[in-house]
């Protein structure tokens, strides 16, 4: 196999449209070595130049496989590119200094020792795995691991770092046009014409589809000038043709939203009317050994010549089997490679007279036309030797006719690239079709797509209220089997996958298309059945007759078929990177204003959902014991806050909140629960009115956003005038509690504090340190304290200003942990940790917050339900025996409460009480359990301990103290 | 290793009688295995519908992970039993299903989803489940290729280990039921749409199908997406709502991956299949829907979370993504059994993301009803009645994470 440093070798003359710059040369690496290519070639064009024909090794077999379609669409290319694994090398763009490796070859990619499998093909028929292998259990175990082993394509390097460089970004349109070719451009500046906002997406460097690779402005005599540069030229011009270059449409989404790869990241086009001209693309012919290096699709053929100035060929072999467009595409391409001096052998033509003008110029120019021909087999070893064509019909190799040969160009039925509309149904409104993806063949019909395009165009731009419906997609035509068994004619190069294992498959009863897929695993590779799908679907379907007469029974199936025509078409339609989709990394690490004191104060931090709090100061018990006994302040900046507005906001409240808040003073707080419509406890927080069509609301840490969407779902499309908005990074917020919060906060505020003044669950709202405040009376721990909601750009100012206050009586930073055994003394729930997904407020005993006598609440039908049934469990406290010497009781959070050794309950929170000096908690238990003074049993290192039940809060349970 | 080169058949077509005793709707993996036990038990006259092909469904969508680590003392034992059923079915089945027992990883990155695993794996140790909670050091020792996200949002600080999780072939399953059902004498009708389901004085008599109408004595309904539609033929409300469930793979890498990541925080799970692509699934979409269809938002987002775990894939391609639908019950558990005020009527349904690892189990005491007429006492807590009992089996805590519903 030559491997010349000269990227000229195979290289023709310039050619008009190559992209190449042959005055600036690049050098990358490939496997180590360096290879010389121009700028404009892809990775596949210099190497191919370079005379490397082997580019990979194929998923099963690891055969010797070379370039194929040239367009990004087969495996065949598959190589790792500066460590990104499986690009498609014919597609990208040559970089100085790139670092180009083969994939799946060990040790080399022309010395690969797994091809003994290849060998070893008649042992591993379709479906062998289901067959072999699973008998006995420990024959399984090896093989996985082997089988582990060479599984796969390409490697990734596991310490990567994650790619940010992507955005995302969303745009509109009035038409968009997918593909820039003739009839996708002649769409494009009909659509604008008419003052549409069109864009133009198309996957290629630059525009103009085929007719950058193929010669068709000479073949027909009425355009003057070059048609593709005329067309660009236009759409350049036009100013309301946003054209999209390098960009992959890969998926079309309900309500014409297109999923699009750009170099910069993903763009969503949310379009009213979409264009498809996305063209056709060739399939590849069945005979055996289709998949040597050498043969490609004629089309492939082309875009070498003609975009990189390359001989694809010494002496080529036409091999024509397709629909009458396909025939003439394939003799133009001939005429076009003859042009570039190239060789060509023989034309195997399958028809039975070839005409039309190409043909003709071809004999007259002494090239053989075997009419009534086709490809029986190939033969070579690692590369394309000869072709050997047998008369159509002939089911061997018998009478072939062996034509010497070191590139067969296959011309296989076109078809039209509509995955796209496929993914949608093919009803999709708002979306036509235009150009060859409707069926016209590019090489006879360029007036004629340009005509369809401008059609499509104007349509989109001013569409009928009632469009005709598209038509059905084409069926597949009839299927091409290959001489003799075809055990090596391969319908999916992904796979290894040959038509003689397909026929197989059908026989052992996979008969539909869906089922065969999933057997054969046919298009289930790389190529999601681009290069393999409508094969696929033309064998089953030619198949499948003939298989019900093949049943072992004597029964006659009155019905054995059904199913569809073709396998589901998925996005993205070609392989999209996860850095891509992602975009910009989605989780900032939330901090509150308050952040950096925490820290100085040498906070042991804890995440909480996407927010860092302080865990302890040093000693949780501390921290208690100042809350009880002086004064704490804890930041609570972390908790959702969202202010519902508007005339309709009371009616809005009422109908989430199980509580009843239309009647709620302004001034006033209340405790407010939503659940989901069956009655689960979704949330919790208070309520506070701050003025007739104003409240002011705190979800749960972390919940802000899920809530927000909450409360919109329910409110959107209604009439009812509410609007909420999330302020939860607006405000920065601290809880200030125990016995001497108040003699804290006067010194700062000129409020009036005192007990019958400001009472428990009022607000106000005023300055506090100079700060506009707004001050809750509540208390989740238990004791005499506000909840102040201010500015979060003061958070450290007012931070320091209460602490500086406080200094004369003792205050203390307390952090989250001592507010858990806080609110815990105080038999507090904390929605998440001590309730789960099927606990309604009547399980945890908040009957008094859900409001039957009201209108329609979300949840009022689930809740109306449970309140009158029995209860399945019930959330209760509990107090575990005194602290032995040396051994501290209390359970972990989340031990089973067991009975008997079954589970029939479990702990939600435990902790020491500083109250008690003794463990104690809240646990789920059978109703027959939740008596106060009940014996429960709780796992310690999973041994039973008894625990007594109490119904009380362990602390203050009349809440004087948080009254006072 | 001889069968390696026999052509034999899979299943038979044959011709649609107009009477069997038992009737299933549902050509998947739960309707399929459960013809298969009743075979085995010697009820041999049974007809399989499917509208599709054979496991086109919801077993046609799943990501196929084996498990039982779940939550409830009710639960626990039944997906146990799924668990090791799985483990002798290749065998029994002589049918090689790939199956992959490669152990499975629910991180923790918070307290309370520390607190929540920790539960789980209480509740497994006690009912005999293998499940132990590690800390990030052991973490980074079985998947040494993901982030521990040290200093960052969500950071790795705990996972609960649960080595027996496995994931299958699901296909091949499917095809092993289907042909041990077709082979102990079960019917297997695939494109063969059951439209009503006929009653008489309290009991089920037949369906209709478009291939014209059947008498029955049992009709089970064993379908998904669709499963509440099915039971409304036969007059029977079910409380469930449908949702989709997004999920994609990439093109296939060399081994880097031998655990099933799952994180509840993340909403995301990821594996690599012995073929080396990457499997990658979330949460059920918030919103109820039919639809099949894939959805952009959703894969958007599931990259964004598998990258937070697996950065090393950020180069890596996505090749399908597709959906499939969750019936999904208010306590996260299925519906199996008897329907009551409706004879003959048996229901295996409301399998929203649990379905594929419980189709064994899920089969076998269906079977076991079907041919006895007595429920087995490790299906009874799951009987439609509990919704209208209030006796709920709380499994969400262990199903994928979820929206809101």
């Amino acid at each position: 196999m030559p491997s010349s440093n000269n990227p000229g070798q195979s290289r023709l003359e310039p050619q008009p449209g190559e992209t190449i710059d042959r005055a600036a040369p690049v050098e990358f690496r490939f496997d180590g070595r360096p290879v010389r290519a121009f700028r404009g070639d892809t990775v596949a064009s210099a190497l191919y130049a370079g005379g490397t024909r082997v580019f990979s090794r194929s998923f099963k077999y690891h055969r010797p496989r070379g370039l194929l379609c040239c367009a990004g669409n087969c495996p065949n290319c598959l190589v790792t590119v500066d460590g990104e694994p499986n690009v498609r090398a014919c597609v990208r763009p040559v970089e100085p200094g790139l670092r180009v490796r083969s994939q799946n070859a060990w040790p080399s990619l022309r010395l690969d020792l797994l091809s003994l499998l290849d060998r070893l093909h008649w042992l591993m028929p379709v479906g062998f795995y289901y067959k072999a292998l699973h008998r006995p259990k420990a024959l399984w175990l090896l093989a996985r691991r082997l089988i582990r082993r060479v599984g796969g394509l390409g490697s990734i390097d596991i310490n990567a770092a994650h790619h940010t460089e992507f955005s995302s970004r969303s745009l509109h349109a009035d038409v968009a046009v997918v593909g820039g070719g003739p009839a996708g451009m002649a769409a494009a500046l009909a659509a604008a014409e008419t003052g549409a906002a069109v864009t133009l997406i198309d996957d290629q460097p630059s525009l103009g589809g085929h007719l950058r690779y193929t010669r068709l402005q000479a073949v027909n005599p009425r355009q003057a000038g070059n048609p593709k540069d005329e067309l660009a030229a236009a759409v350049a011009n036009a100013p309301n043709i946003h054209a999209l270059n390098d960009a992959t449409a890969f998926g079309l989404y309900q309500d014409n939203l297109l999923a699009v790869h750009t170099p910069g990241g993903l763009v969503r086009v949310r379009a009213k009317q979409v264009v498809l001209a996305t063209g056709v693309q060739e399939t590849p012919l069945l005979f055996d050994n289709n998949d040597l290096p050498g043969i490609m699709l004629t089309s492939a053929a082309r875009r070498l010549a003609s975009l990189y100035g390359i001989r694809p060929g010494r002496e080529a072999v036409l091999a024509i089997s397709g629909n009458p467009a396909a025939t003439a595409e394939a003799y133009q391409t001939a005429l076009e490679l003859l042009d570039a001096g190239i060789r060509i052998t023989a034309i195997v033509d399958a028809s039975d007279g070839a005409s039309g003008e190409a043909a003709q110029a071809l004999r007259d120019r002494g090239v053989t036309i075997l009419t009534g021909h086709r490809i029986a087999r190939a033969v070579g070893r690692g590369r394309l030797k000869a072709a050997v064509a047998a008369p159509v019909g002939s089911t061997g190799y018998a009478d072939g006719r062996r034509i010497r040969c070191d590139l067969l160009c296959m011309s296989g039925p076109l078809y039209p690239m509509d995955a796209l509309l496929q993914q949608m149904g093919v009803s999709q409104p708002g979306v036509t079709l235009a150009g060859c993806a409707t069926g016209v063949s590019g090489a006879t019909g360029l007036d004629e797509a340009t005509r369809q395009g401008r059609d499509a165009g104007l349509r989109a731009a001013n569409p009928a209220p009632n469009p005709a419906p598209l038509p059905e997609p084409l069926p597949a035509p009839p299927a091409p089997m290959p001489a003799g068994k075809g055990g090596r004619a391969y319908v999916c190069f992904c796979e290894d996958v040959s038509a003689h294992d397909i026929a197989q498959a059908i026989d052992e009863g996979f008969a539909d298309v869906q089922t065969l897929k999933r057997y054969t695993t046919v298009t289930m590779g790389p190529c999601q059945g681009k290069m393999c799908g409508r094969a696929l679907s033309a064998i089953c379907a030619a198949r499948r007759p003939l298989s019900s007469a093949e049943w072992e029974t004597k029964d006659r199936p009155e019905v054995s078929g059904g199913g569809d025509l073709f396998t589901t078409s998925r996005p993205p339609w070609r392989p999209v990177p996860l850095a891509v989709l992602a975009g910009r990394e989605r989780m900032p690490l939330k901090r509150t204003p308050m952040d950096r004191i925490h820290r100085q104060l040498g906070a042991t931090m804890v995440e909480s959902g996407p927010w860092l709090r302080p865990h302890n100061y040093g000693s949780p018990a501390d921290e208690c014991a100042a809350v009880r006994q002086r004064v704490g302040i804890i930041d609570v900046g972390t908790l959702g806050k969202l202010e519902a507005l508007g005339i309709g906001a009371p009616q809005l409240l009422d109908r989430i909140y199980t509580h009843r808040f239309s009647d709620l003073p302004a001034g006033r707080i209340r405790y407010g629960l939503m659940t989901s419509d069956n009655g689960v406890i979704l949330d919790d927080g208070t309520v506070t009115r701050l003025a007739a069509d104003r409240y002011f609301i705190t979800t749960t840490s972390g919940n802000a956003d899920v809530i927000e969407e909450w409360f919109n779902q329910w409110n959107a499309g209604g009439d009812n005038c509410a609007h909420i908005v999330n302020v939860t990074a607006a405000y920065g917020a601290v809880n200030v509690a125990g016995p001497k919060a108040r003699e804290t906060l006067a010194k700062l505020t000129a409020i009036d504090l005192s007990p019958d003044k400001f009472r428990y669950m009022r607000s106000a709202r005023g300055e506090v340190a100079g700060v506009p405040s707004l001050l809750l009376r509540i208390g989740f721990v238990g004791e005499t304290g506000w909840e102040l909601h201010f500015p979060a750009e003061y958070g450290e100012y007012m931070w320091n200003a209460i602490m500086e206050a406080g200094r004369e009586f003792g205050i203390s930073p307390f952090g989250l942990e001592a507010q858990r055994i806080l609110r815990l003394e105080k038999g507090h729930v904390i929605v998440g940790q001590d309730t789960d997904a099927v606990s309604t407020p009547l399980d945890v005993g908040s009957e008094w917050a859900v409001r039957f006598d009201k209108a329609d609440f979300i949840g009022r039908g689930g809740l109306s339900i449970a309140a009158a049934r029995p209860a399945q469990q019930r959330l209760v406290g509990f107090i575990m025996p005194p602290s032995t010497a040396g051994s501290r009781i209390v359970p972990e959070d989340g031990t089973p409460v067991v009975s008997g050794g079954r589970p029939i309950g479990r702990v939600t929170s435990a902790r020491i009480s500083p109250t008690l000096g003794r463990g104690f908690g809240l646990a789920w238990v059978p109703p027959h359990l939740a008596e106060e003074g009940a014996s429960i049993q709780v796992l310690i290192d999973h041994r039973p301990v008894s625990a007594t039940v109490t119904l009380q809060p362990v602390y203050d349970p009349q809440g004087l103290r948080l009254r006072s | 290793m001889f069968q390696l080169f026999r052509k034999n058949r899979m299943w038979r077509a044959r011709p649609l009688k107009s009477r069997y005793r038992v009737v299933i709707i549902g050509g998947g993996v739960h309707g399929l295995s459960t013809a298969y036990y009743l075979t085995k038990l010697g009820v041999k006259d049974i007809a399989v519908f499917d509208k599709g092909y054979l496991g086109g469904g919801a077993s046609a969508r799943t990501t196929a992970i084996i498990r039982s680590n779940y939550l409830t003392p009710e639960g626990i034992p039944f997906f146990d039993q799924s668990v090791k059923l799985y483990e002798g079915l290749a065998k029994e089945l002589n049918f090689n299903l790939l199956f992959n027992q490669m152990g499975r990883l629910d991180l923790g990155h918070t307290d309370a989803a520390v607190y929540a695993l920790r539960m789980r794996t209480e509740f497994n140790r006690i009912l005999g489940v293998d499940s132990r909670m590690i800390g990030p050091a052991e973490i980074k020792r079985l998947v040494p290729s993901m982030t521990l996200r040290e200093g960052l949002p969500y950071p790795i600080i705990g996972a609960l280990y649960h080595p027996p999780c496995g994931v299958i072939r699901h296909d091949a399953v499917v095809w092993g039921f289907g042909r041990g059902a077709d082979r102990g004498g079960a019917e297997l009708h695939p494109f063969t749409a059951v439209t009503a389901i006929d009653r008489a004085n309290g009991r089920v008599t037949g369906v209709e199908t478009g291939r014209g109408r059947v008498e029955a004595e049992i009709v089970l309904n064993a379908t998904a997406g669709w499963s509440s539609d099915v039971a409304r033929l036969a007059g029977v409300d079910l409380p469930l709502t449908t949702h989709p469930l997004q999920a994609m793979v990439t093109e296939p890498l060399k081994p880097f991956l031998d655990k099933t990541i799952s994180s509840a925080n993340l909403h995301a799970y990821v594996y690599q299949t012995d073929r080396g692509e990457v499997v990658i699934g979330g949460g059920v979409d918030p919103y109820p829907s039919y639809s099949m269809r894939s959805a952009l938002l959703p894969m958007e987002q599931l990259a964004g979370h598998t990258l937070e775990m697996f950065p090393c894939l950020s180069n890596v391609k996505v090749l399908r993504q597709w959906a499939g639908l969750c019936d999904m019950t208010p306590d996260y558990a299925p519906i199996m059994g008897a329907v009551d005020g409706l004879d003959g009527f048996i229901l295996s349904c409301g399998w929203g993301s649990w379905g594929f690892k419980a189709a064994p189990a899920a089969g076998r005491n269906i079977a076991a009803l079907i041919a006895t007429g007595n429920t087995p006492d490790i299906i009874k807590p799951f009987a439609l009645s509990r919704f209208h009992q209030g006796r709920l089996v709380n499994e969400r805590a262990a199903a994928p994470a979820a929206a809101i519903h």
